[in-house]
């Protein structure tokens, strides 16, 4: 389904006035469908070194595919060579995500799952092999592309970029190179304050009032 | 004579764990009380401290966890995943529109960035005249905004909580001629860390972790957390407690279902939550306006990038406003530039190279959030049961709604340019960026409706208000001027779902008055729902 055509599909399901779980059943529904026809039809293709590789321990909660695409993504989306910046290899930015995609309700991880599954199985149309296999230049101008595609390119590729950069970005040790200080407050030994005294007239000391 | 003591920090809470571990109480408990508060932030808090000051036994229910302020770690990472609502994933159908909200005790209070402003005469005014609350008058209002105002120890910001970041939009305005003002806050001896929305360490932001709910519970209050409230209980037509569930909130795990006996329910759950509550339990609504018109207050966050490094992350989070259009368009423009990773939320999301290359100038920027008004067209909705069932925010903005967020966002950049910025990151799903003022129109026009707005503006919301709003015609309103629902005796609203119409002034002021207000109400005519 092309941009255009998604976008008129789009704005009939929002004259019909559906709601939300509908639109997004709807939309990762049609993801879904276009999903399976990838892993089915192009049983092949969708092949991939990586899926002779199972997910370490730890990522329990990541099916397989999963966890290869965001790793592949965190290769993707952070080429810190050649800068001060700490190598996405040393943070646990998988890890990050998985805790992340662990606070989600089930309904929303389990549309989220197909919707990236979508991402990573529909470059077998366009590139010949999954968003995993493709090379990085390949694999950011897709990323790009989508970010300015169709609502929902522009959902799952705004979503794949927001996860990798959040679970990056919230590690402390990538703070230093940017100057960002982090936590102050003991550094700065402040004093602490406390709970606020009781206000109003009838107040005798800064804890204590009698009534 | 009898002393009422304050504790030195923290709050006395009884969580899921406290619950657990105390067999008296058991899987199933009943509390009986004379009044039962659902939330405990703005609203919940100030309720719970008046009417335990006045003599009566409080019950404050909380569905967040208890976070005291010796556990921030000033990450806001961190912060996020416990006590954020949703994790910062509560969003509108079509997850275009964050609606980011406190849920721990406290509630918002203890993750805003401080921001105070009261409404101006006029909207008061406005309100008494169209919606008949004549209580909420200029004249009549004030005092109660006025008493907020000392115990909260709201200020206007002075010079050493302004930093550069917000200096580069005092430069834009005064080139442009544009009208601005430091920023009133509620916080005392701030120590500028930046860290507001990860929490205050130091208890120097007065939320209400630090004022009223330690007041109340000093007072004799008792407060639940980790404690969702399934719904309101009524015989006869009359609210009679509750129904609430205790949950783990590490595990999930259900720990005990609660039933409160009480006089009076007041709901202090927040735009969002009270109007959901109140439809699950099928509470009378001749309106047909409970959950409506929800405003959300948009805002886009404009960064823009500057020659010299400007460390705009450093001190006081925001210093000074744009109010030069406030009154006339509804826009107003706060500074402020946050962690690493909220910066995202604003900046460059291209990917690889670029957005290396942003994030490595992350000490040239300023950052603004710019909001503007919108139409309070917005509704909330609970599908299926009290239990098992679904919430859902609807708001998509409209034509109008865009193109206001679109000139506020404009507006904004302009502002930077005329500081001296070399470029300003716009703030679209699109990635959008301008090289000089003269390029802005351009590429603002790029940013195209489209199918409802969706996936436009990279937009949140901090003040959603008005789903249960305050009138004196039943048939336009939801609850009464005295905070008690037209239908449902016994059953009062005092957070922002009271508001009764969109307005474009931060909220939580005048939330904290309104409850106070509401508060009064009941202590007034206590003889009308207590037996004294």
């Amino acid at each position: 389904m092309n941009s255009q055509s998604q976008a008129r599909q789009i704005q009939r399901v929002w004259q019909q006035g559906l709601a939300r779980r509908q639109f997004l059943k709807w939309g990762l529904g049609s993801v879904a469908t276009v999903a399976a026809v990838a892993a089915g039809g192009f049983a092949l293709l969708r092949r991939s070194p990586r899926d002779a590789v199972s997910r370490p321990g730890w990522a329990a909660d990541l099916s397989d595919d999963e966890f290869h695409l965001f790793d592949r993504a965190r290769e993707v989306l952070l080429p810190v060579a050649g800068t001060a910046l700490v190598d996405s290899a040393a943070i646990p930015v998988v890890q990050n995500i998985q805790r992340t995609l662990n606070y989600l309700d089930p309904v929303t991880r389990k549309e989220l799952g197909a919707g990236l599954g979508l991402l990573d199985n529909i470059a077998v149309f366009t590139h010949g092999c999954r968003f995993v296999d493709l090379e990085l230049p390949e694999a950011r101008q897709m990323l790009d592309r989508w970010g300015e595609g169709g609502v929902l390119q522009r959902t799952l590729a705004t979503v794949l970029k927001q996860l990798v950069y959040s679970a990056y970005w919230q590690d402390p040790q990538t703070w230093q190179p940017v100057e960002f200080d982090g936590p102050v407050s003991d550094k700065w030994g402040l004093s602490y304050l406390g709970n606020a005294p009781l206000p109003g007239p009838l107040e005798v000391s800064a804890q204590e009032t009698t009534v | 004579m009898a002393f009422v003591r304050v504790p030195r920090d923290g709050v006395p809470v009884t969580q899921a764990k406290d619950v657990a571990l105390d067999p008296s109480l058991g899987k199933r408990f009943t509390l009986k009380t004379d009044v039962v508060v659902v939330g405990s932030g703005a609203a919940g808090s100030m309720v719970a401290y008046e009417m335990a000051k006045a003599g009566r036994d409080v019950l404050v229910l909380e569905s967040g966890r208890y976070y005291p302020s010796s556990e921030f770690t000033e990450h806001l990472g961190d912060t996020m995943t416990k006590i954020y609502q949703d994790q910062v994933g509560q969003v509108n159908t079509t997850a275009d529109i964050i609606f980011i909200q406190g849920a721990c005790v406290g509630g918002s209070t203890v993750v805003g960035a401080c921001v105070m402003e009261e409404p101006g005469d006029a909207i008061l005014d406005g309100w008494a005249e169209k919606y008949g609350l004549d209580a909420l008058s200029a004249e009549k209002f004030r005092p109660y905004l006025d008493k907020v105002a000392d115990e909260l120890q709201i200020h206007t910001n002075e010079a050493h909580e302004i930093n550069a970041c917000a200096h580069k939009v005092i430069q834009g305005c005064e080139k442009m001629k544009f009208s601005w003002k430091p920023a009133q806050r509620n916080v005392k001896q701030c120590a500028l860390t930046g860290h507001c929305l990860a929490g205050c360490p130091s208890d120097r932001k007065m939320s209400s972790l630090v004022t009223h709910l330690p007041w109340a519970t000093a007072y004799g209050a008792r407060v639940f957390s980790d404690t969702e409230v399934i719904r309101v209980k009524t015989r006869d037509g009359r609210a009679r407690g509750l129904e609430a569930r205790v949950v783990d909130p590490d595990s999930g795990a259900h720990v005990a279902d609660m039933h409160v006996d009480a006089d009076m329910v007041v709901m202090a759950a927040g735009a969002i939550h009270t109007p959901l509550i109140l439809q699950r339990s099928q509470i009378p609504d001749r309106s047909g306006q409970l959950g409506r018109n929800l405003a959300i207050q948009p805002f886009t966050q404009v960064l823009g990038k500057f020659k010299e490094p400007l460390y705009g992350f450093r001190g006081a989070l925001v210093g000074v406003q744009v109010d030069e259009f406030t009154h006339t368009d509804g826009y107003t423009i706060f500074s402020g530039l946050a962690e690493p990773e909220s910066l995202l939320a604003q900046g460059d999301m291209k990917a690889g190279k670029a957005h290396i290359n942003f994030m490595k100038d992350y000490k040239y920027y300023a950052g603004v959030n710019a909001f503007s008004k919108d139409l309070g067209k917005g509704y909330v909705q609970w599908d299926g049961d009290a239990y098992t069932g679904d919430k859902t925010i609807h708001f998509n903005p409209s034509r109008e709604e865009f193109e206001n967020m679109k000139a506020s966002a404009t507006l904004a950049a302009r502002i930077f340019f005329s500081a001296g910025a070399e470029k300003v990151f716009l703030p679209t799903f699109q990635s959008l960026e301008a090289d000089s003022v003269f390029e802005l129109d351009a590429k603002m026009d790029k940013v195209d409706y489209g199918i409802k707005g969706l996936y436009t503006f990279r937009s949140n919301s901090f003040s959603p208000h008005g789903t249960c709003r305050m009138g004196t015609d039943p048939y336009q309103s939801v609850v009464s001027p005295s905070g008690e629902l037209h239908d449902t005796p016994g059953l009062f609203v005092a957070d922002s779902s009271l508001i009764p119409e969109s307005m474009s002034a931060p909220i939580q002021w005048t939330v904290h008055a309104l409850a106070k207000y509401v508060s009064d109400q009941i202590n007034e005519n206590a003889s009308n729902y207590f037996i004294v």
